[in-house]
């Protein structure tokens, strides 16, 4: 027993890092093992559910929007699905992820643990993100697929969509358009991801990172609402995420798709390259 | 192998690394200093740690033992000063060392939801030395040795103060170490835990690995430590073997005699600090006076019938009291 | 170096990327320098314009309107302040097709040149309305088409005007001639000025600016943002109205339905005209109270017309009383008794108007 407690001098120079697979496979088995991460994709799974019922049973006074075009229309339920949940629960949950990651970590002390490992820092920064981007996708995910099951069964309206514009799309080019809306929201919620890793590797406490993000996303959402202030428009995140009606317009504009995509990627950039500053120097 | 104390390390050069040839080191800390805010929490330590020893650090609450650890460790950035591990420099190169460095700092930490296994799964899955394969038979023979088999499979949430050091204690021990560092490791054991902990150290040492433990607890320190570094109000107060420290120490004399009450007397009268002995044999204990031959003949003198006269090594508890009294 | 100082710059370096990047996304790339093109004389560019055959596009038109209308409920969020925009197809023989956003819904105008359908996707209607011969499809007389709002603005303002090329500019990334309107000295109008962006190859209007006395921002702007010359898919020329759409048919009307007039409508049955140029006033009365007729009322609604009511500060004088409206480039009276004078023109010249 004893003997096998002393580090025996190998031929080969010692591995300094764990392989990268590893931590993340490690990474996302603690994210799914997490019984938060749990509920919110129970909920998440109950969204496109819950709307289909409401128009069913609203049946024909269905308003304008994207709720309205729902009606009769099943395969646009995840598009509205996940642009509904995109203004609140998304973020909540890609934020409590990241809240999770790195202040949630320091909290219960195993931040500690990883550094000591060590797992450099700059490396912790790349799983972590892994972590949330996972968390952000697999809510999609859910979304999506509970979604177009939903909208098919409840809603109906066949495999195709009648556009915005008035013209039918196949089944095909319908999905195609989800899968667009989904890879679509999981940008925006990286960019919401980045920023809460940034803010999470600023303190110990998930509430803060909570709090800040979410309270940052409704001050975004007045901002954007203020006409005085349209000239802050592009800068703010949340100024595109009604954008994903484009998808049901035909022939497709992908400008603002485009660009808000752009934006999140830019609010990435900011969020992780912030994040791996502040890893360098933090204490844990 | 001897760690020098403060006053030595002040003029030795700040070598980079342990050069060919001196004492090699398993850690060291040369000018450490830490300051938060307007609170200097660690000032100026110079600290060698011999491969191979067990050292024992000591202070009271506050005096800077943790913090020293954080920055030995690159947990912590210095203000000023220099860190190095297994001869490599903190943080700068801290990832060709920590591999080989096991650490419980500042109480376990483990997710609540996790049972015992998947938290050290988890923590194995970092383990640089670690081959995959190899995870679930370190962390079940990690297990074992802390004595948690049987609560490995319950959630950490539901673990008592005991078990949770245990389980910390695990972490430290997944791979065979060169180095274990554990900052108050017997917190919250009941007294078999501590046994435990005390086999732990000498199953190390006796591998050849090099421990720093630091505590509270005197008699745990004196039990398992071949080297001490104290620490008040954090700067480093002594340093160096236990023995050789405890050697040098004033422990005063002790005279075993059956008239108790006419030595003390006598004694007194002749300006000499003098008490009863707590021991079972009746003595007195002279702790401060006129030298040990002169004691001597100023008893027999008086007619006080001398059995024996012995010159007592201090317990580290009274070093330890004599080191930190008066400098705060 | 160290790694972690190397780390550290390349934290600083993305995270400054990641903001230059978010300032090149929001502050659209300013014009390039004026592109260098054959001097033209004011007539010639004024006489392509008007014969210009630009062929098939299709492109985007922003309007970015500052007139200082509140948002009025009942009328098309167009005519509040802010920025809307419309996608346009155009092929030949009166083909067209505009689809106009609104948040999440949709107004669609195609015209196979004999037909136009109109959809709205909020109340999934599509009215199908038969075109008779020479009257003209969406493509064409749409006032979310610069092009159309442009050559209207020619054939009104010409005669009282003041026409000056003004250097050069590029729009939708197209070299285009400035075209300048200024209003002789002689006409009572708040505006200072309209300015036409010619492109130069195809003699198309890109963009039409209308500058109001008193101010440097643009009160109105109407433009393409892109823009692209050629071939169109047939397909984007014809309308099957879906499955689950209310369909009504339009018999051929006196007015327009959902197509728009121009940026200078004709006067409809009931109003009059009250001068000419730049100073002319429309007169006209509401059928019930609450009718639409300001001037800028571009479009029709189908869910009734805008309450105005609310609207304005009372104004009397011997022509009766009423609440006068103004906005940076025009002025509305809306008499008690259910008259409207409306023009791009000081108070003064609607109430002797409304005088007569």
């Amino acid at each position: 027993m004893t003997a096998s407690l002393v580090e025996q001098d190998t031929a080969r120079p010692t591995r300094t890092a764990a392989p990268l697979g590893r931590l993340l496979a490690a990474e996302v088995r603690w994210v799914l093992r997490r019984p938060r991460t749990l509920v919110m994709l129970g909920l998440f799974a109950l969204i496109p559910i819950v709307i289909a019922i409401g128009i069913v049973i609203a049946d024909r006074q269905m308003g304008g929007g994207l709720i309205g075009a729902v009606a009769g229309n099943g395969l646009v339920l995840p598009i509205a699905a996940l642009t509904l949940s995109l203004t609140l629960l998304l973020p909540l949950a890609v934020t409590m992820s990241a809240a999770d990651a790195i202040a949630g970590e320091a909290a219960h002390g195993t931040l500690r643990g990883l550094l000591l490992a060590p797992v450099g820092r700059l490396r912790l920064v790349g799983v972590k993100a892994f972590g949330v981007l996972v968390v952000a996708f697999l809510a999609v995910l859910v979304i999506s697929v509970v979604g177009v099951v939903a909208g098919s069964l409840i809603v109906g309206g066949g495999g195709d969509v009648v556009t915005l514009s008035g013209t039918t799309l196949g089944m095909g080019e319908a999905l195609g358009r989800v899968a667009l809306v989904a890879v679509w929201v999981v940008g925006q919620l990286a960019a919401v991801g980045a920023v809460a890793l940034a803010i999470s590797s600023l303190t110990e406490h998930p509430l803060v990172v909570l709090a800040s993000v979410l309270g940052g996303l409704i001050v975004f959402g007045v901002l954007g609402a203020i006409p005085a202030l349209d000239w802050l428009q592009p800068w703010l995140l949340t100024s595109g995420w009604a954008g994903a009606a484009d998808a049901l317009r035909d022939p497709l504009p992908l400008g603002g798709l485009g660009e808000s995509t752009l934006r999140a990627l830019c609010y990435v950039a900011i969020g992780l390259g912030f994040t791996a500053i502040r890893m360098q120097r933090r204490d844990a | 192998m001897s760690l020098s104390s403060p006053a030595d390390l002040g003029t030795a050069p700040a070598a980079t690394s342990s050069a060919a040839g001196a004492v090699s080191l398993a850690a060291r800390a040369v000018g450490l200093r830490k300051v938060y805010g307007r609170t200097v929490a660690v000032e100026g330590i110079d600290l060698d740690v011999p491969t191979g020893s067990v050292l024992g650090m000591l202070g009271p609450n506050g005096s800077g033992k943790t913090t020293l650890i954080r920055m030995l460790l690159g947990l912590t950035r210095p203000s000023a000063g220099t860190a190095e591990l297994l001869g490599s420099a903190v943080p700068e190169a801290a990832a060709s060392a920590l591999p080989h460095v096991g650490a419980l700092v500042e109480g376990p930490g483990f997710h609540p939801f996790l049972s015992g296994r998947e938290n050290l799964r988890r923590a194995a899955a970092a383990e640089p030395l670690l081959a995959s394969a190899a995870i679930p038979g370190a962390v079940g023979s990690a297990l074992e040795r802390v004595g948690l088999t049987h609560a490995a499979d319950r959630r950490f949430r539901g673990y008592s103060l005991g078990m949770k050091q245990r389980l910390g204690l695990a972490g430290a021990l997944l791979v065979p170490r060169k180095l274990v560092v554990l900052d108050e490791p017997t917190n919250g054991l009941d007294p078999s835990g501590t046994r435990d902990v005390r086999r732990i150290i000498g199953e190390l040492h006796a591998g050849g690995a090099t421990v720093i433990v630091s505590s509270h607890l005197l008699a745990e320190v004196e039990a398992t430590c071949t080297h001490v570094a104290v620490l008040q109000s954090g700067s480093l107060v002594a340093a160096g073997e236990l023995r050789s420290l405890l050697d040098a120490g004033t422990g005063g004399l002790v005279v075993a005699t059956p008239d108790v009450d006419l030595a003390l007397t006598t004694l007194r009268d002749a300006g000499a600090t003098a008490f009863r002995d707590a021991g079972d044999e009746p003595a007195v204990v002279v702790s401060d006076g006129p030298e040990a031959p002169e004691i001597v003949a100023l008893l027999v003198r008086a007619g006080v019938a001398v059995h024996e006269a012995r010159r007592r090594r201090p317990r580290l508890e009274e070093l330890f009291a004599q080191l930190t009294e008066g400098s705060s | 170096m160290t790694a972690g100082r190397t780390w550290s710059r390349i934290g600083v370096g993305a995270a400054l990327v990641g903001a230059v990047g978010l300032g090149l996304v929001a502050i659209p790339a300013g014009a390039g320098a004026a592109p260098v093109l054959p001097p033209v004389s004011a007539q010639d560019l004024v006489s392509s314009v008007l014969t210009a055959k630009p062929g098939p596009f299709n492109g985007t038109v922003e309007l970015d309107n500052a007139l200082g209308l509140p948002a009025i409920p009942g009328a098309p969020a167009q005519l509040a302040n802010g920025k809307s925009t419309a996608r346009v197809w155009s092929g030949d023989d009166g083909k067209g097709r505009l689809s106009i956003p609104s948040g999440a819904d949709e107004q669609t105008l195609v015209s196979d040149g004999s037909t136009v359908w109109a959809y709205d996707s909020a109340d999934r209607t599509a009215t199908k309305h038969t075109l008779v011969p020479g009257e003209r499809g969406p493509g064409q007389r749409s006032a979310t088409d610069p092009a159309a709002a442009a050559a209207a603005a020619l054939q009104t303002l010409g005669k009282t005007s003041t026409i000056t090329v003004d250097g050069t500019a590029e729009v939708a990334g197209r070299p285009a001639y400035a075209l300048v309107l200024a209003p002789n000295p002689s006409e009572r109008t708040l505006l200072r000025e309209v300015r036409i962006a010619v492109d130069a190859e195809k003699r198309v209007p890109l963009q039409l600016t209308v500058l109001a006395n008193g101010s440097t921002d643009p009160a109105v702007q109407i433009g393409f943002t892109d823009l692209t010359f050629g071939p169109q898919d047939p397909s984007l020329f014809t309308f099957t109205p879906p499955a689950g759409t209310t369909v009504k048919d339009e018999p051929a009307p006196a007015g327009t339905p959902e197509g728009t007039p121009g940026a200078h409508p004709g006067p409809p049955a009931g109003t009059t005209v009250v001068g000419d140029g730049w100073d002319t006033v429309v007169v006209g009365t509401m059928p019930k109270p609450g009718a639409q007729a300001a001037p800028d009322q571009r479009r029709r609604d189908e869910g009734g017309a805008p309450d105005l009511s609310s609207l304005g500060t009372p104004v009397s004088g011997s022509w009766g009383s009423g609440r006068l409206i103004t906005t940076a480039v025009a002025t509305a009276i809306v008499t008690d008794d259910g008259r409207v004078a409306a023009g791009a023109v000081p108070e003064q010249v609607l109430t002797e108007a409304l005088a007569k």
